[in-house]
């Protein structure tokens, strides 16, 4: 039964900063702290930029340089499909000979899904493939600019303020003339007390009292405060009377693609260039390392480093569940497998009453007392033929089968509540592991082996609701 | 773009700017002149097709905050494509954010993606930022509410704050209803259906497209004719021609007749003035009456109008009108001198004005650290100081928002059927 084998009927728990509980596919390993990392628990950074249509890796300084977009591609303003470059001929005529017309060659774009060409517009065919085309800028780029550099200079004012007011040591009160008592104070309370200290997160009072005052510093640039106006634009009259034709109207979401026009008719609607995608690596937050780092080429789904749960951790799976009924004993038969090449032992251990990380079962479970060996991963296992059958005594009642680096086993379930729901049992999984990643100590006593250390996960299975 | 974009002075890298609006969210880098991404605040949960809205006051903390984190998630390396760690971050918000929505938005943000530091900006300082004067009279008519505040000499005058929950949501609600009530459905086998018999229930964001592309604002005269038609009261008030009728595609195969009295009258619900005689404009004259005298010329005469609702045609030329023809009323007439109003226009759109000011701020590298709240700050302390609580945290009760939630600002005269 394939529903069997569905990723969210056997979960582990993770434990960092909440208790997380998710299939080990999800999981990554940490090997430094042996330890198991959801994706919640680890920090995500960028590492590299790629174009989605052409696969091709931007350095991250160009993609800033280029607000994260590619240079050659172009997205559809209606439908956001990628934009093919198509070729025209025109006659147009000779640079030398203006009487003779040649063929040359007109390019322009296309989307393959909704029709829309760049000439609908108006945009003019270019004469290059790439490289020719333009968005167009922000009418308001000079204002803003103007606006940034005058608050600039007064940001600065107000951190030379600041900073004069932390080197100059204020002056022991002294009993003088009252002129020095009012300098005193001044200096001890500031301008007044439109200043306030500038404590972190208290309402921004954005500069106030700042403002540049006339004459003081010629070289200081005056910004012209917005001229508010009197009349706006009425709506024309024929918008009470004209029949709208719908295709000519864009869509919110067409006009929020170009935040910076927004236009409201489809003929300003120009295309814009592809934004990229980034390829993400994840670091464990406790030792910094890195848990996945991809491939540097967009065309790579490889990884540099991979140090997913799957290739460490013994994985559960359930094999086959028979029918369930209330306090009757059941036997469940599951599958061990190893994925790592030397011999792995293994101990299962049921939960105790009252362990805290035992919230959702609802059924006891007796779990096989011995220890589980499994065996090596041997990729080449399948091919060898002559390898001989490795010799464990397994106890029938308790191993079901063997094969390679995998065994079924069976476990006791005694569903304890009669509600509707799924039947979920949990235990304790201890296993050794080998950590390859330890730095090579020299070897002072000869071959000394790597240490193993024992590693217990919780396991949580869903065995599927109780049959009457 | 200054020619020494990208490098900065100190070699501090250029802050993130986020607006996180009810309905959409605007994100992009300090410095710039408009957000890079305009995009819905809803996420996807894998496997349900409904997405879910980021914002929402009334759910509780664990799910608010996985929501969220998700969301900024998505933000970050979806659509700006740059390590949280390495950038300061700029959040625009409504100064009526509830503190609980504020703090779960830091620890995500502090916890989770561990970002160097977080500066909280009023959305209304901002938009005044934008405009490189020192005082307005701001008013940001979004999705769940209008909200106006006035603000003088680079500080915003709490105390006069004027909020009504008229606003894209409202008008989504309204139109659906006109909608299912008036209009009629062709699909491929039949023609003339009512909506409900034929889709259900249209989706908010296909109302929100018609609202988008077929409804406008009408003019004054026209508007007020519109309204005594409505209310019929003497029975002899006539309706002025409706526009005409549009046909709109539903999935393909069936055509939604919208019925052209639609178009212009669905708008009229932000001007009509209910039982306590409120509607979006009465909020600026209302706010002015708050404010103390000396400022209320200055304000009358920089209004500044910012929000995606504001964006409708003819908006901005109906509000400026029924704001000159209330303050001739009794109720304003004694009470204001000033009968002079101007309107400015900010460098950017109205969704995008409030994080334009918000950019502005960011690239002041000199002065954003020293007002933000840094991690240490928060490490230490356990919480971000809020206007409303500044050293002691609120009281433990405002967080169960399962039990009881918080009272919502209704209007006296509903238009909730």
């Amino acid at each position: 039964m394939a529903s069997l084998l569905q990723p969210d009927r056997v979960l582990y728990l993770v434990h960092g900063e909440k208790k997380i509980r998710s299939p080990l596919s999800t999981l990554y390993f940490c090997r430094y702290c042996s330890d198991l990392r959801s994706l919640e628990c680890v920090s995500h950074e960028v590492d590299s930029h790629y174009c989605p249509s052409c696969l091709e890796n931007m350095p991250s300084a160009e993609a800033k340089l280029k607000k994260n977009r590619c240079a050659n591609c172009f997205d559809c303003p209606c439908c956001m499909h990628t934009l093919s470059t198509r070729a025209t001929n025109i006659p147009a005529p000779l640079p030398d000979d203006p009487s003779k017309t040649a063929m040359k060659k007109a390019y322009y774009l296309a989307c393959g899904f909704c029709r829309w060409t760049s000439r609908d517009v108006g945009m003019a065919d270019k004469s290059v493939a790439s490289g020719g085309w333009q968005e167009p800028e922000n009418p308001h780029t000079q204002r803003i600019n103007k606006l940034i550099e005058y608050y600039q200079q007064l940001a600065q004012r107000e951190k030379l303020d600041r900073d004069r007011k932390k080197l100059a040591r204020r002056r022991p009160y002294m009993p003088l003339a009252f002129s020095q008592h009012t300098i005193h104070v001044v200096e001890k309370y500031g301008l007044g007390t439109r200043l306030q200290r500038q404590r972190p997160g208290a309402p921004i009072t954005s500069l106030a009292g700042l403002s540049l005052k006339e004459g003081e510093d010629q070289k200081e640039m005056k910004i012209e405060p917005a001229q508010a106006l009197d009349e706006v634009e009425p709506l024309p009259e024929d918008c009470y009377t004209r029949p709208i034709n719908l295709p000519e109207v864009t869509t919110l979401r067409q006009r929020l693609l170009q935040p910076d026009i927004q236009p409201a008719g489809a003929s300003q609607l120009h295309p814009k260039h592809k934004h990229l995608l980034i390829k993400r690596s994840l670091r464990c937050r406790k030792c910094e390392h890195n848990l996945s780092k991809p491939e540097f080429n967009p065309t790579s789904i490889k990884f540099k480093i991979q140090l997913v749960a799957v290739s460490y951790i013994p994985e559960v799976r359930i094999m086959s569940i028979p029918n369930l009924r209330f306090q009757k004993e059941c036997q469940v038969l599951l599958t061990l497998t190893n994925p790592v090449e030397n011999i792995t032992h293994v101990n299962l251990v049921g939960c105790e009453e009252g362990d805290p990380e035992d919230i959702n079962s609802t059924a006891k479970v007796m779990v096989p007392t011995m220890e589980l060996v499994l065996a090596g991963k041997d990729a080449a296992a399948e091919y060898d033929e002559l390898a001989e059958p490795q010799d464990f005594q397994d106890d029938p009642d308790v191993v079901a089968f063997r094969k390679s680096n995998k065994i079924g086993f069976f476990i006791k379930v005694v569903p304890q509540r009669e509600e509707d729901g799924d039947v979920t049992v949990s235990f304790k999984i201890r296993h050794d592991f080998r950590n390859l990643a330890a730095p090579i100590r020299p070897s002072e006593e000869g071959d000394a082996p790597t240490e193993a250390v024992w590693l217990t996960h919780h396991v949580e299975l869903s065995l599927g609701p109780l049959v009457a | 773009m200054p020619l020494f974009e990208g490098l900065g002075s100190g070699g501090e890298k250029t802050a993130v700017v986020i607006d996180l609006g009810a309905a959409y969210t605007k994100c992009g880098f300090a410095g710039e002149t408009g957000p890079r991404f305009i995009i819905p605040s809803e996420i996807q949960k894998p496997g349900q097709q409904q997405s879910i809205k980021v914002v929402q006051y009334n759910i509780n903390t664990e799910e608010l905050y996985s929501n969220l984190k998700e969301f900024i998630h998505t933000l970050y390396f979806r659509h700006l494509l740059v390590n949280p760690r390495d950038r300061r971050v700029v959040i625009i918000e409504s100064i009526l954010c509830p503190s609980h929505f504020r703090e779960t938005l830091t620890k995500v943000f502090f916890k989770q993606f561990e970002v160097p530091s977080v500066l909280f900006a009023p959305s209304h300082l901002m938009s005044i930022m934008s405009l490189g004067i020192n005082s307005g009279l701001v008013m940001d008519c979004g999705y769940t509410e209008t909200l106006v505040l006035p603000v003088y000499e680079c500080i915003p005058i709490l105390s006069a704050w004027e909020a009504l929950p008229l606003g894209g949501k409202a008008i989504h609600k309204e139109l659906d209803g006109l909608l299912v009530e008036q209009c009629t459905v062709d699909s491929d086998s039949s023609t003339g259906q009512s909506l409900p018999t034929v889709v259900g229930s249209i989706p908010e964001e296909v109302v929100e497209d018609i609202k988008v592309r077929t409804c406008f604002v009408s003019d004054l005269q026209r508007g007020l004719k519109i309204q005594e038609a409505k209310f019929n009261l003497e029975g002899t008030a006539e309706r002025p021609t409706p526009p005409p009728d549009v046909d709109y595609p539903l999935d393909g195969e069936k055509i939604l007749h919208i019925k052209g009295p639609i178009r212009d009258s669905v708008m009229e619900m932000l001007f009509e003035q209910d039982n306590e005689e409120k509607s979006v404009a009465t909020l600026v004259l209302d706010t002015l009456v708050k404010c103390p005298i000396d400022t209320r010329k200055v304000l009358s005469e920089n209004l500044v109008i910012i929000g995606g609702t504001a964006m409708l045609p003819g908006f901005l030329h109906r509000l400026l009108a029924e704001i000159r023809l209330l303050v001739d009323k009794p109720k304003y007439r004694d009470a204001l001198a000033t009968k002079s109003f101007r309107l400015h226009s900010p460098p950017a759109k109205p969704n995008c004005t409030a994080w334009l000011g918000g950019a502005i701020f960011g690239a002041l590298q000199d002065v954003l650290g020293s007002r933000s709240v840094s991690r240490d700050y928060y490490n230490q302390t356990g919480r971000i100081p809020d206007w409303c609580s500044l050293s002691s945290p609120p009281p433990e009760s405002v967080y169960d928002a399962g039990k009881t939630p918080p009272p919502l600002m209704k209007r006296a005269f509903s238009t909730e059927k």
